[in-house]
């Protein structure tokens, strides 16, 4: 038998069908999640998501910025380290031509400064460059609470999955794993608009005057 | 000359405590030792002699408040400066680090400027320089 030509009328039953039973799985899911207590525990998942966004977000722009901080360092180092290298040349060459004249007219003594003032700059540059590195600290902590987070929902969901599963199934649970728990809040992610934190080391100077310290 | 001061930095992220290790170099500061939380550090600090110490807040095993508060309980160990280099920063950690007897307060990301400036600050302020 010749299969029949789908019509507008048995299109529209059968999205009405697919609503129902989405509705149908909707309901036993919020009974099911009702049941076993865990409403509560999915609410503060959906809220915890957002802030694992921007923890996220904030990783990408610090380790962006450092990277970035580290070129350009690299670069002006460069520049001063092919100054050098350029000036080396052409001292060299002069003092071969007239090693007396090359120091009499001072152009020994003027190598000598240029290469001290290059020098200071590029070590200040390889501290800019070192000192870019804190990220890796300040991104660690917000991994670690991130990783927290998913560390939270896996095992929550394999709990429900436990809870939920017909009574001849055998679901092995996944080892127990020691959890990080960060003592403390970490590095401040998104602090505009809160006035319980400091934003700048200006800031704490300000806070701690004001008690006297 | 006087005598060179002997610093201990404590912090989880070797990353940070090298960057400070370097940086107190950078200011005169070359002898120090470093310790990856606080009871490390404080079984260094009761086995050894120091003149300050740089500690990170969020650590394992002993946060940078319980180290500052055995710090300052030891009778040994209380006149020791304890200069706080921290990424918390909420107000109320700052004072509660005052109130707990810190030396000062660093708030992460910090410049090289903003630590020597501190260091010297208190060393000053104690007669250590």
């Amino acid at each position: 038998m010749a299969d029949q030509a789908p019509t507008p009328e048995s299109d529209e039953a059968t999205t009405a069908a697919v609503h129902l039973q989405l509705g149908a799985l909707t309901r036993q899911l919020h009974d099911s999640l009702n049941g076993l207590g865990l409403t509560a525990k999915v609410q503060t998942w959906a809220g915890e998501i957002p802030d694992a966004k921007s923890r996220l977000s904030y990783i990408a722009r610090l380790t962006g910025e450092a990277a970035e901080k580290v070129l350009n360092q690299v670069d002006q180092a460069k520049e001063q380290h092919d100054f050098i290298a350029s000036e080396t040349r052409r001292i060299g060459q002069l003092i071969v031509q007239d090693p007396v004249a090359a120091v009499a007219k001072g152009h020994v003594m003027n190598f000598i400064d240029d290469v001290e003032r290059a020098s200071k700059q590029v070590d200040e540059h390889l501290t800019a460059i070192m000192m870019a590195q804190d990220f890796h600290d300040l991104t660690g902590q917000v991994i670690a609470k991130v990783v927290n987070l998913a560390a939270t929902i896996e095992e929550q969901l394999v709990q429900l999955l436990i809870q939920t599963a017909p009574p001849d199934a055998v679901v092995k649970a996944p080892p127990t794993h020691e959890q990080y728990t960060p003592a403390l809040d970490g590095p401040v992610v998104n602090a505009e608009g809160n006035p319980d934190v400091v934003t700048d080391q200006s800031q704490v100077d300000d806070l701690l005057a004001s008690l006297g310290f | 000359m006087s005598k060179e001061l002997r610093f201990l930095i404590v912090d989880d992220f070797s990353t940070m405590r090298r960057i400070v290790r370097n940086l107190l170099k950078e200011s005169g500061y070359a002898d120090a030792d470093e310790a990856e939380d606080g009871v490390i550090a404080l079984q260094k600090l009761r086995n050894s002699s120091f003149d300050f110490v740089v500690s990170d807040i969020n650590m394992p095993n002993m946060n940078g408040f319980q180290l500052l508060g055995e710090i300052k309980k030891d009778e040994k160990l209380k006149h020791l400066p304890v200069l706080m280099v921290t990424a918390e920063a909420r107000k109320e950690d700052i004072v509660m680090a005052a109130q707990q007897g810190a030396a000062g307060y660093i708030v992460k990301p910090f410049t090289k400027a903003t630590l020597e400036d501190k260091v010297n600050h208190i060393l000053t302020k104690l007669g250590l320089k």
